[in-house]
């Protein structure tokens, strides 16, 4: 090195040594920074790094000047939309560590000078500086924990959009009431409509008290074609005594009252019967609690497996238009759950008008994700049955059962649950056994748990009861807690069952990601939350099926703090979400697609709050490592 | 060398340059021109900076010099050149016209750096290298007009545009700081449209008969 080139590299390092952490960093590692920064100038305004220019090819550290950080593209991502950053501090850590384009633009705020270290360097620069490479983790590691709060916002305010079903109407009332009084004539009440473009109109007597409507759709029919005199008074052709709603009333009563009276218009009055204004059906946005109780009105009227085929299909499209608008998981779950109960329910109901089952007890499981509350729109039927029979006529009776499951299965199929590859249906005569039989067969894999009685377990004890006597679930579900409980070498196998696969976060890219380049968000994603939970509720004796009842309950019970929980919960909630919205709602069944994802078409925010997601499966996982030893 | 030689021009002795001198010297002559007329960041510039003995360019005596390149607008620590004359100058400064190149050389204050450096080029070397130059003594002023305040000097100019460096009235410590105003002069320039070398200097030739004295 020459002695101009020594003196060079002493400024700058002279000038990093004054930031973190240049400062922490080791002697040789500073050296090396400093030898290969080169310095640069932006005028205040210019562009100095954005996603279009592509993977960056140098880290940038600011020596004087203002440097915006700004999120590009359409995100919405108010928390950090913009972020100065003054001398000493660098970017980007993010894009430069996974070499992927940034997704801030970075504008010089004023005239800049930036340290630059080109990428090749910067990437040494982590391997051989221990202190460097922990900055640049916990750099990243500190976005993650922003992302926290950036779900728990998202996630509250879902929360307040579901609310709103509960507003009062007078929230909702836009502008003052547009009235006629009856004996306007019929021509210049419509002149007002048209002026007005309003859909309706109505028509209030001398104190405001609506006594009649007329809106667009009675045009044609009662108008038009019976060429009605327009200058006939409005009273003559409006529809009287019209359907009034008091303030206080909710969204929800009105969107109710006109999807029962096949209305898009409610009046609001107030406490005095006096019109205080128009809500339509537009004004109610959250549509989708209409679209849920059409639907479920529909299952529970249909009367055969073609209606129930219709019903299904609105489900599947309520799904998408809920995942378009947004809607959180647990929502968006419950919702399919609850459908898909009471479609299954319903399909039950109509096998046995035509199978003579009287007075047989016995009840309708479902396993796995449905035994779970976690359907998402892509799983196959998983059902069995539990039954008593009274001496002697335990064969007959199982005969009758297995005759009226597989019409159950295959109406099923037909309604859009595909059968089980792995016949785990109620019609597989090893599926629907008596309580006792159950108790053998469960018990069999809890005192020895070979791999297959393992992957059994993950399936079967996520049991619930669906349709019949819950009486006899209960007691299934109370005997495999206190045997499973009492078995410890079983848990710990469990344990080393579901530790077998790890959450996909890398160290320098952010995901490991499979050969294709996608996670599997079910098998390395949703899974490790199930499977700990599973093992939690086992061995805390909880009852709950659905993972994060298990999770809340056995938690609860540990003494885990409310946060850490409600991190967790979050975490499973959002990889759930992205589950759904990846299947491919509108094509078949087990698409080859369905559960994946490619990190790098994740927005920036989505990519943050699924490594924390990830981040949160490790914890749980290493809860459960110490807790076993493993 | 006497005080004598110093008084009169082309008073001073023969130079006597030793043939691995004047053999560097030649290939020095026959390097390509550097066109003039490309962006600033596909030509390279070298800022070069002198430390003389005081600012008497009758009496004073260069001391040092000082080059910093920069290649794609940026300073690169390693493209960096300073050496003090004594004790060997022809090798100092011959040093310097081969780091230097054919690129266009910038400095502050042309009327005496350069001057001085060409003093003692001819002096030393017998030679008046014809180099490109751009004077930021005139070029910062044009293109900084609502920072400049009045402002003339070097150290006015580094307090303008807020530089530092790591020591000042060192032929490289100013150096450094000279650099770092060309990075300014260069965005600058490209914004202004004064996107080339060849831009910058007709710039400055304008300046000069505007603001020289008639």
């Amino acid at each position: 090195m020459t002695t101009a080139t020594e003196s060079l590299v002493g400024a700058s390092t002279e000038f990093l040594k004054r930031f973190s952490p240049f400062d922490q960093m080791e002697p040789e590692a500073l050296d090396y920074l400093s030898e290969r920064v080169l310095l640069g100038f932006f005028s205040k305004g210019a562009t100095i790094l954005s996603a279009e220019m592509g993977q960056p090819r140098y880290f940038y550290i600011i020596q004087r000047g203002k440097v915006q950080a700004s999120q590009s593209g359409d995100i919405a991502l108010t928390e950090y939309a913009s972020m100065t950053l003054g001398p000493g501090e660098c970017f980007p850590i993010g894009a430069i560590s996974a070499g992927r384009p940034s997704t801030n633009t970075y504008v010089a705020l004023e005239d800049s000078f930036c340290f630059q270290l080109p990428a090749d360097d910067f990437m040494a620069l982590m391997r051989i500086s221990p202190v460097f490479h922990v900055f640049c983790t916990q750099y990243i590691a500190s976005l993650l924990s922003q992302s926290r709060q950036q779900l728990q916002t998202t996630f509250s305010q879902r929360a307040a959009e579901q609310q709103t079903m509960t507003t009062p109407l007078g929230q909702l009332i836009k502008r003052d009431p547009i009235f006629v009084t009856p004996e306007t004539s019929t021509r210049s009440a419509l002149e007002k409509m048209n002026e007005l473009r309003i859909g309706c109109m109505v028509i209030a007597d001398a104190d405001s008290r609506p006594v009649g409507i007329l809106t667009q759709s009675d045009l044609l029919s009662r108008i038009v074609l019976p060429a009605f005199d327009l200058n006939r008074p409005i009273s003559d052709v409006m529809t009287p005594a019209p359907q009034v709603l008091p303030m206080t009333a909710t969204a929800y009563d009105a969107a109710l009252e006109m999807a029962t009276h096949a209305r898009r218009h409610l009046l609001v009055v107030d406490s005095d019967d006096k019109l205080r204004g128009v809500v339509s059906e537009r004004d109610l946005f959250s549509l989708q609690r209409i679209g849920l109780r059409q639907i479920r009105a529909s299952i529970e009227g249909a009367d055969d497996i073609e209606s129930l085929q219709h019903a299904s299909r609105d489900i599947r499209q309520l799904a998408l238009n809920l995942i378009a608008q947004g809607i959180g998981s647990e929502q968006l779950t419950r919702f399919i759950s609850a459908l898909n109960d009471a479609l299954t329910r319903r399909i039950i109901t109509l096998e046995l008008e035509r199978h003579e089952l009287f007075g047989v007890q016995f009840c309708w499981l479902a396993f796995g994700s449905e035994g779970r509350h976690e359907q998402t729109l892509s799983t196959d039927q998983d059902n069995g049955i539990i039954f008593s029979a009274p001496e002697g006529e335990h064969e007959a009776i199982k005969k009758k059962l297995l005759a009226f499951a597989k019409d159950a299965n295959d109406a099923l199929a037909a309604c859009g649950f595909p059968l089980c590859k792995g016949n785990i249906m109620a019609s597989n005569p090893e599926l629907c056994l008596t309580l006792g039989e159950w108790k053998r067969r469960f018990g069999a894999w809890i005192r020895e748990p070979d791999p297959q009685a393992l992957l059994n377990a993950s399936i079967f004890f996520d049991f619930r009861v669906l349709f019949g006597n819950e009486k006899i679930g209960d007691q299934l579900r109370r005997w495999l807690l206190e045997t499973a409980r009492g078995n410890s070498t079983f848990l710990r196998m469990m344990a080393q069952n579901a530790l077998a696969v790890a959450p996909p976060l890398g160290r320098f890219r952010d995901f490991v990601v499979e050969d294709d380049g996608m996670i599997d968000l079910k098998k390395s994603g949703a899974r490790l939350f199930v499977d700990v939970a599973r093992i939690l509720s086992l061995r805390s004796g909880v009852e709950a099926s659905s993972t994060v009842g298990r999770l809340r309950q056995s938690g609860q019970r540990a003494n885990m703090a409310e946060e850490e929980l409600d991190a967790i919960t979050d975490g499973f909630h959002f990889i759930q979400l992205l589950r759904l919205r990846s299947q491919h709602l509108d094509t078949e069944h087990d698409a080859p697609g369905d559960n994946k994802v490619d990190p790098d078409t994740l927005n920036e925010l989505d990519r943050r709050i699924l490594k924390e997601a990830f981040r949160q499966a490790r914890k749980l996982q290493l809860r459960l490592k110490l807790d076993y030893q493993l | 060398m006497t005080w004598l030689s110093r008084l009169i021009p082309g008073a001073h002795p023969p130079v006597q340059l030793t043939p691995e001198v004047r053999a560097r010297l030649d290939i020095w002559r026959k390097l390509p021109a550097t066109a003039l007329d490309r962006q600033h960041v596909e030509t390279r510039y070298v800022v070069v900076n002198t430390e003389a003995s005081g600012l008497d360019l009758s009496k004073d005596r260069l001391l040092s010099v000082a080059a910093i390149a920069i290649e794609n607008g940026l300073i690169n620590p390693k493209l960096a050149f300073y050496q003090s004359l004594e004790p060997d100058p022809a090798d100092a400064l011959t040093g310097l016209l081969e780091f230097i190149g054919s690129s266009p050389i910038v400095v502050f204050n042309a009327g005496f750096n350069k001057r001085v450096l060409l003093n003692a080029m001819e002096r030393v070397l017998d030679m008046a290298p014809e180099l490109h130059s751009l004077d930021l003594f005139w070029l910062l002023p044009a293109l900084f007009a609502e920072r400049s305040q009045g402002a003339s000097k070097l150290t006015e100019w580094m307090n303008a545009l807020r530089i530092e460096t790591f020591q000042r009235h060192h032929a490289l410590g100013d150096g450094y700081a000279i650099a770092q105003l060309f990075l300014a002069t260069q965005a600058r320039g490209r914004i202004l449209g004064h996107a080339t070398p060849q831009a910058l200097i007709e710039l400055e030739h304008a300046r000069e008969r505007l603001k020289r004295p008639l």
